[in-house]
């Protein structure tokens, strides 16, 4: 397959679109719906911006924007009601947007949070203002080929590329994108302007194949989220850290403001005049002081730490337990406003830490059993620690398997220790 | 443009925070600081709609004072118009205690789960009310008291602060008279006039005669009230999934978005705010 695909046919699934289209195929879209796409201002900030002229502004599709696209879904404020009151009568009258976009440039980190957001203002009841918003928007992703210094999309399995949920996924081949058609609006884009793509080559999909594998090579940050969520779900986690990350955090919420997933939100009444007002929903943040006050001045999260623990929860086992992934896509943005280092790489690299220094300590304890029951010499000990260290595994799996000693043997010994008499241990 | 989707989801989908206009029908002085209002809505089809167990709670709208959660005190039997207990604490609360018979409020669910009337029915049940927590007490007392049949014996027990705070006085007399079922109310200071217990209500735990292997008991109040009753029940032998309580929390949607009333994995306005004690046991934050 190669060349141009004659018009009227159903183009493939995967495509090429040379640079020197896209303006043309970015004003095509923005003639027909409100175009929002990634834009490095005048100060160097690069944003999601609504574009009114294609030709006027310098498109950002190397840097991850500073502020993630959940406002396009959920603003900051939106009005959901106008109330007035005549006489008695006390009426509200429903505000529903109405748009029709779509969001070009999306990094998969952010798109997959959209993915996230999709189920949880779907899910039991369904909120009207999202789903309007989000069932007449097309999400176009660009694949990352350079992960920036904060990333750990890879960690948190939601990118640097994807392989579902998009209309549209791009990747850079250096003078065109490689294009993927994934949902049908995807599919409707390129057909209607099909003038703009070519079908792509092995050596299209070979090239693009090789971009991936270096991206997910190139991660500075690495995380075992898995590990992290597991101590938590065990309740493996120290008082102590959730103290000092209560006595580090300022209380200002920006960890939940920068956060693509996080939705929390308030809702209030803005009084406009005597017999008029606006109910308005803005973003909130659980880590905020006021978050689960009550009427009356009890408060179940008074303390900070409580209020960190909570977050640290909801984003880990309970989105998994519930949604099965976590409400952390990896874009590390909370590591960028958080000069207290409360943040996902943080918090995640000092639960696994404070683990493995706990199963160091457990190890340790248990070889100097073993070597007082005189079952392993302390050379022995030393090399079972050096090499358990390199694979992970528990001391007592490492000895046994290198042939030194044996569960039976293992589980006298710490019988003997604790004073218990012989179980029923069976040879390993 | 709207295209195909959006046209279905205005169709489809429900505004779940439209609240609905509903008028005061009355409103009855409980105590210096608590009035029940009963209220009706303004539409007959949402009104004959609106269906709820005892225990689910409303979001009710004050004009220019938003919205907050409150529990109906009024059983599904009754037939009369929905009514809300409420406690004078705020900006919402003080605007809609100055509200007389013909003022509109805006109304939206019944939300959260209610109280588990399958497990109930059969059982003896003991009711712990204390303060306002006998608000939600109410709805099912009342729903017990009109399906008499289905449930054993009755006690209830209700703690006030003083002999001025006790809500529900006739309905307390009411019940009192009725077979099978005994009320007790306790104050925690008296006055001159009190001529009944002193005294907190945990003390009428251990006056009352209670089999604990036949009866569930269902309570509501102050968190520190719940969780003295929760330890004295405990001790008489209770069962954990026997204990049930209603708890309090922040709400702002009522539809488990907003994040507010979270509480471990799970959202009090969906998943509560009736609990057993089973499961509270398991929540960080306890009650």
């Amino acid at each position: 397959m190669r060349g141009t695909v004659g018009k009227g046919a159903v183009m493939p699934n995967e495509l090429i679109l040379n640079k020197e289209h896209l303006t043309g195929f970015l004003r095509k879209i923005a003639k027909e719906r409100e175009l929002i796409a990634p834009i490095k201002n005048s100060y160097g900030d690069t944003l999601f911006e609504v574009i009114s002229s294609v030709d006027d502004v310098s498109l950002d599709l190397e840097s991850r924007p500073a502020m993630p696209p959940k406002d396009f879904f959920l603003p900051p404020t939106e009005t959901l009601f106008n109330y007035q009151r005549e006489g008695k009568q006390y009426r509200f009258e429903e505000v529903l947007p109405d748009v029709s976009r779509v969001l070009f440039g999306l990094r998969s980190c952010d798109l997959w949070a959209i993915l996230f957001l999709d189920v949880v203002f779907q899910e039991n009841f369904k909120d009207r203002y999202y789903l309007n918003r989000r069932s007449n928007t097309i999400l176009i992703n660009i694949g990352c080929h350079e992960p920036m210094l904060n990333c750990f999309c890879k960690s948190a399995k939601s990118g640097p590329f994807l392989t579902q949920g998009y209309d549209l996924q791009l990747t850079d081949l250096g003078d065109r994108f490689f294009v993927e058609v994934g949902r049908p609006r995807g599919r409707e884009l390129v057909d209607k302007w099909d003038y703009f793509f070519t079908s792509a080559t092995q050596k299209d999909r070979d090239e693009q194949y090789e971009i991936v594998l270096e991206a997910e090579s190139k991660f500075g940050q690495t995380v075992d989220l898995d590990m992290a969520t597991s101590r938590l779900i065990n309740h493996e986690v120290d008082d102590a850290l959730w103290e000092e990350l209560g006595n580090r955090c300022q209380g200002c919420g920006g960890c939940a403001y920068v956060c693509p997933t996080c939705y929390c939100f308030n809702i209030v009444d803005r009084p406009v005049s005597e017999t008029q007002g606006e109910r308005v929903r803005m973003h909130d943040a659980c880590t905020l002081a006021g978050f689960t006050r009550l009427a009356g001045g009890y408060n179940p999260r008074q303390e900070r730490s409580r209020r960190i623990r909570r977050r640290f929860y909801h984003k880990l086992p309970f989105a998994i337990e519930k949604y099965h992934r976590p409400s952390c896509v990896g874009c590390g943005r909370c590591m960028e406003i958080c000069f207290g280092r409360v943040d996902m790489i943080h918090f995640i690299k000092m639960v696994c830490e404070r683990g493995k220094k706990a199963s160091q300590e457990a190890s340790l304890r248990l070889g100097e059993i073993l070597v007082q029951a005189g079952l392993i010499s302390r050379e022995e000990l030393k090399v079972a620690l050096e090499k358990q260290a390199d694979t992970g595994k528990p001391l007592g799996i490492q000895l046994i398997e290198d042939g030194l000693t044996t569960t039976k043997e293992i589980a006298l010994a710490l019988g003997c220790q604790l004073r218990i008499p012989e179980t029923a241990g069976t040879e390993g | 443009m709207e295209d195909r989707a959006q046209t279905l989801v205005r169709k489809m989908v429900p505004n779940i925070y439209q609240p609905y206009p509903v008028s005061v029908h009355g409103v009855k002085e409980e105590t210096g600081d608590i009035k029940t209002f009963t209220l009706g809505f303004k539409d007959q089809e949402i009104q004959n709609r609106f269906t709820f167990r005892p225990g689910q709670f409303v979001l009710v709208s004050v004009f220019n004072c938003g919205e907050a959660p409150i529990s109906i005190c009024s059983s599904p039997t009754f037939s009369k118009g929905l009514q809300l207990s409420i406690k004078k604490m705020g900006l919402l609360t003080g605007e809609i205690h100055r509200y007389t018979e013909g003022d509109e409020v805006g109304l939206r669910g019944p939300y959260g789960n209610g109280f588990p009337l399958e497990q109930l029915c059969g059982h003896d049940l003991l009711f712990v009310g204390g303060g306002i927590g006998l608000a939600p007490l109410r709805s099912l007392i009342q729903y017990v008291l009109s399906k008499r049949s289905q449930f054993g014996g009755v006690t209830i027990l209700y703690g006030a602060r003083t002999p001025q705070d006790i809500v529900f006085k006739d309905d307390l007399a009411a019940w009192d008279k009725e077979e099978d079922v005994q009320v007790t109310t306790t104050v925690y200071r008296d006055n001159p006039t009190w001529k009944g217990e002193v005294g907190p209500v945990t003390r009428l735990l251990e006056k009352a005669t209670i089999s604990p292997s036949n009866t569930k008991a269902i309570i509501c109040g102050h968190p520190a009230i719940i969780s003295y009753v929760v330890f004295d029940l405990l001790k008489m032998g209770f069962a954990e999934e026997d204990i049930i309580t209603t708890l309090e929390r922040n709400m702002k949607c009522g539809v488990g978005k907003c994040g507010h009333c979270s509480i471990g994995s799970k959202f009090t306005c969906m998943h509560g705010p009736v609990f057993t004690y089973r499961e509270i046991k398991t929540f960080p934050t306890g009650f």
